[in-house]
């Protein structure tokens, strides 16, 4: 009786195991077949069948995706909207976690009046579409010039966003509030307070919060493609995207190439920081 | 305790830092010398090489202005954004079918009075390119390079067929049997088509015109007019002869229009109507591919229909809000002469706008059709695309008519109807949102 | 109020500062306009012009709108409830206690973080009809796959099964909310004889129910909005308008067409759609969501 048991767990873990392998192949063929497109003779991409390995591998499909069009525009492409990626991910990044940790505080740290129901009237705002305020946002950023710049996409990240702030006061309220009366006996004062002792024993939410933003601006394509102007100043994003519409269809294994350029530096930061990617996802999803 | 304060204060410098790279990243260049323009240009490879050439060469003849090219994709939506956004570059290379809308929305100067300083006037150019940037009174276009549009055939595959390729079709009940004979299939494949009516696919709006159709009729939508219905129930006599699904397969293994995949120079179909440009990809990628051009065939029963040629131009306007629109102009004036147009055109290989060509410009010319595309441009039959403002909607609607009809998801006549039920209300909206706006 | 309190109310006013001016230029002030906009007829490069109700009468009479509002409804409805099974289902899966969880969250996980344009452009691929990897493997099974990206009915299709892929990043949620799953209430299950399809319909879905309102309703609202990939994938909403969506119809009209009060209208009527259905889960959700100790 208890050996049948056993068998029959047994088997129910195997079949698990099939089914998780199977489905594991259905999650990880496109990736695969995306890198080896890329690394493919451009005749082979049409073959049938086709082939998974490459019979002659390119390695220089991923330099020319990355250089291409540098003769003419004078600069490389990639190269440049690959940076202009980065400026905006390291200012939208440390905007959002000042802003957002200072309202977050107010929000969970201190007393005052109206403080619940301006945080549900921050919670609601979550539910405004985008496309509702694009129009007029654009009309302001007009007003003040800066479209064609990159302010239209960094600049209000140093003014919080809904999302953050919902998370990290979250986790500041997880902090004994003892550690904070026992700072202000001591005479700390609120800015002491916050930077001295909660921000500090605040690093993991920050971090999520941080990965999170840097996704964001990573993976922003309609900020972009309406602020934006000169080819010069591209995301990567935006970048693939042009890349992309003038290439139309023949160039499967640059245009696989050169995507494989805009998902290897998140799928890298991933495995740095797994940890981080899933504890910050677990915590958007609860408590909601 | 020193680290830990310094720590924030280094980040801080570090934002600080990144901040102002940022600003630099996006200002636009300020040098002492000459005044600075830049240009935004939708070509690359050797159609933006020949622009190029044309921009350093005005740069090289005076030393007040200098010209920064800049290469823009998207360029008719970019240039309305920037406009609209404050921030538009100083010359802007459009299409020619845009020009209507950027006018109404006062996204264009006018450029009337400039034209007449430097004395540029309608005598020197090929009427119907004129015509192209001429609107509500107002010149608001200059010329850069032409396009006018004819039938290229595939020599070889016309006489495997056993047909002669020395005499094209000249009617389109010759062009559609001449497709049929030119068809290989194998089964439900098809492996060569003879024509295809949304081969290159750029221009479905304009079948309409070639059976003697209009879009625009004065202030008049003319979507559904039975020339028109006829011109959808001969595209959709393709999709007829062939089944929809099978078209879609076989399209779908065509390439990227600037390759050696391109469906005509892999001889996957035999017959394009195509531009005076297309001699380049030809030489580019097939260069031993035996073609020919010809004028694109009319109905059997319009005579008066003969030579029909879709023109296209590609126009300089100077956006609304440009900072230096004078020196802007002296740019574009020197477009405008011989010498500048001929160095653009000769560069791009297609024709001049312009009435005047210096000696030798055609014996010099390397497309051995380019008389013939000069010509087309003087055929009573060319056809430009209607200036009305709300084009890009009309367009829209026109494609999306014309992939169902393709896709034989309506009969010509519902799928028109629906254009002009559409299209109408939307006009008089415009031209009353028009009236309103002037009032103001 | 006492003076302490005075103290930590214009504190808290300081810290929430950034938000405070965050919500009324970036928020409130745009919502306003956005409001006044959908009234008038305004192209950004000309002041607006009143002019009353016109941009919501034509837009109820614009089939185009309503074209594209079913396109995305149509969407929505398959996409949505398919990826939360499937987030679901995966999640149950793994949280069986298999060995090797790790790696194969991973591996469920990873598709979900590719931004959206190379989705884009990956799946333009794998859906090519000649050489697309999904048509071949189609045809490896003995079935002649369709024209997914040329064929008006099959586009949609193409869309859903793509949305799936990346249900990774909602599998992460549900998997942690099943592992806070009291073990105490399975073995309550066992000892009254339960099937494992009754454990999770009585056990697991009630405790993981605010989990899936959660997602529910962040699914809503982003659903709704889908622009990036059909914009790059299908130019126009081709084929025959197909997968012409709203956002794209709204991006459109205020970006190409200067249409910006009718954009404007079309993003407030957007808005309400999205609290109605943000309203209709929360009242319909009172009855089945179980908000358990704790959580």
């Amino acid at each position: 009786m208890a050996q049948s048991l056993a068998k029959q767990n047994r088997s129910r873990t195997a079949a698990i195991h099939l089914v998780l392998m199977v489905l594991s192949g259905f999650f990880m063929l496109p990736l695969l077949w995306m890198l080896s497109t890329a690394l493919k003779p451009i005749e082979e991409t049409m073959t049938q069948p086709p082939t998974w390995i490459p019979t002659r591998i390119l390695w220089h499909n991923f330099s020319d995706a990355f250089t291409y069009g540098r003769d003419t525009l004078g600069y490389t492409p990639f190269l440049v909207y690959g940076r202009n990626t980065l400026v905006l991910c390291i200012l939208g990044v440390a905007g959002t976690v000042v802003s957002n940790s200072l309202v977050a505080y107010a929000f969970a740290r201190l007393k005052w009046k109206g403080r619940d129901f301006a945080f549900a009237v921050t919670l609601a705002t979550m539910m405004v579409p985008f496309p509702v305020l694009m129009v007029p946002i654009y009309g302001m950023f007009k007003e003040f010039g800066w479209i064609g710049s990159f302010k239209p996409l960094w600049v209000p990240a140093w003014f919080g966003s809904a999302f953050a702030i919902f998370l990290l006061r979250q986790f500041f309220r997880s902090i004994p509030m003892e550690l904070s009366e026992a700072a202000k006996i001591d005479g700390a004062s609120e800015w002491a307070i916050y930077w001295q002792v909660v921000m500090p024993l605040a690093k993991p939410a920050l971090a999520v919060i941080a990965l999170f933003n840097f996704m964001g601006t990573w993976n922003d394509f309609l900020g972009p493609l309406i602020y934006l102007l000169d080819q010069k100043t591209f995301t990567l994003s935006l970048g693939l995207q042009v890349f992309q519409s003038q290439h139309g269809g023949t160039q499967w294994n640059l245009l696989m190439a050169a995507s494989a350029i805009v998902v290897a530096p998140i799928i890298l930061l991933f495995f740095f920081t797994q940890k981080q990617f899933i504890e910050g996802i677990t915590m958007t999803g609860l408590k909601g | 305790m020193v680290n830990r304060s310094l720590f924030p204060a280094l980040g801080l410098i570090g934002v600080a830092a990144t901040a102002w790279y940022s600003e630099r990243l996006t200002a636009p260049e300020v040098r002492p010398g000459p005044v600075r323009i830049t240009y935004w240009e939708k070509w690359t490879g050797f159609e933006g090489d020949a622009m190029r050439a044309v921009v350093d060469e005005f740069n090289r003849s005076q030393d007040e202005i200098f010209v920064e090219l800049l290469t823009v994709s998207g360029i008719q939506d970019k240039t309305l954004l920037a406009t609209s956004g404050g921030n538009p570059p100083d010359v802007a290379g459009l299409f020619g079918p845009n020009v209507a809308q950027y006018a109404d929305n006062m996204a264009v100067m006018p450029l009337t009075e400039f034209c007449k300083e430097a004395g540029i006037g309608p005598e020197d150019y090929i009427p119907c390119y004129w015509d192209i940037g001429f609107y509500k009174g107002e010149v608001y276009s200059l010329p850069t390079t032409p396009a006018s549009t004819a039938l290229h055939y595939n020599r070889a595959l016309l006489k495997a067929a056993g047909l002669d390729p020395d005499r094209p079709p000249k009617t389109i009940e010759e062009l559609d049997a001449y497709a049929e004979k030119l068809t290989k299939r194998n089964g439900s494949r098809i492996e060569v088509s003879g024509f295809l009516p949304n081969e290159p696919g750029w221009w479905n709006w304009s079948w309409g015109y070639f059976f003697g159709g209009t879009l625009l009729e004065g202030d008049t939508i003319t979507a559904n007019s039975p020339e028109n219905i006829r011109a959808y129930e001969w595209i959709q006599s393709y999709t007829k002869k062939f089944g929809a699904g099978d078209i879609q397969a076989f399209r779908s293994g065509f390439g990227n229009f600037s390759s050696p995949q391109n469906p005509f120079m892999s001889q996957k179909v035999a017959m394009v109507l195509q531009g005076v440009w297309m001699y380049n990809f030809i030489s580019q990628f097939a260069p031993e591919l035996d073609w020919a051009a010809a004028p694109f065939p009319h109905p059997a029963d319009r005579p008066d229909l003969a030579e029909p040629t879709l023109v296209d131009l590609d126009v300089l306007v100077i956006p609304v809000g440009a900072k230096h629109p004078k020196e802007a102009f002296e740019f574009i004036k020197f477009v405008q002469s011989q010498k500048g147009m001929e160095l653009l055109c000769m560069g791009q290989r297609k024709h001049s706008p312009l009435r005047e060509v210096s000696p030798g410009f055609y014996e010099k010319h390397p497309n051995p059709y380019i008389r013939l595309f000069t010509e087309l441009a003087y055929s009573k039959n060319a056809i430009p695309a209607p200036k009305i403002g709300i084009w890009p909607e009309y367009q829209a609607e026109l494609n999306s008519a014309f992939d169902e009809v393709y896709l034989m998801r309506k009969t010509p006549k519902e799928a028109l109807n629906y254009v002009q039920a559409r299209m109408t209300p939307l006009w008089e909206d415009y031209l009353l949102k028009q009236k309103l706006r002037e009032q103001r | 109020m006492t003076l302490k309190e005075k103290k930590e109310t214009r504190s808290a006013l300081l810290f929430a500062s950034p938000w405070v001016i965050g919500f009324c230029v970036f928020l409130a002030y745009p919502l306003l306009a956005s409001i006044y906009y959908s009234f008038c007829d305004y192209s950004v490069l000309r002041p607006p012009v009143w002019i009353g109700l016109r941009n919501y009468t034509n837009l109820f009479q614009d089939e185009v709108f309503y074209k594209t509002l079913s396109n995305t409804a149509i969407y929505a409805i398959f996409a949505l409830p398919l990826g939360m099974l499937v987030a679901i289902g995966l999640a149950l899966l793994l949280n069986t206690k298999v060995r090797g969880l790790a790696v194969y969250r991973t591996i469920f996980f990873l598709p979900s973080l590719v931004p959206m344009v190379s989705l884009a452009v990956l799946w333009l691929w794998l859906f090519n009809g000649e050489n697309g990897l999904v048509n071949i493997g189609l045809g490896f099974l003995g079935i002649k796959g369709p024209n997914w990206l040329s064929d008006p009915e099959w586009s949609k299709p193409a869309l859903i099964l793509l949305s799936l892929w990346g249900t990774g990043n909602a599998m992460v949620i549900y998997l942690a909310g099943l592992q806070d799953v009291p073990v105490q209430l399975y073995e309550a299950a066992d000892l009254d004889g339960a099937s494992p399809w009754d454990k999770v319909r009585n056990v697991t879905i009630p405790m993981i129910s605010p989990v899936i309102l959660f997602n529910l309703i962040m699914g809503i609202i982003g659903t709704l909005q889908v622009f990036t990939v059909p914009y790059v994938m299908f130019p126009g909403g081709s084929p025959a308008r197909s997968t012409y969506f709203y956002t794209m119809y709204l991006f459109d009209n205020a970006f190409r067409y200067q249409k910006m009060g009718y954009a404007c209208a079309m993003g407030w009527i957007m808005f309400v759609i999205i609290l109605v259905l943000t309203m209709v889960s929360l009242r319909l959700s009172e009855k089945h969501v179980h908000y358990g100790g704790g959580a």
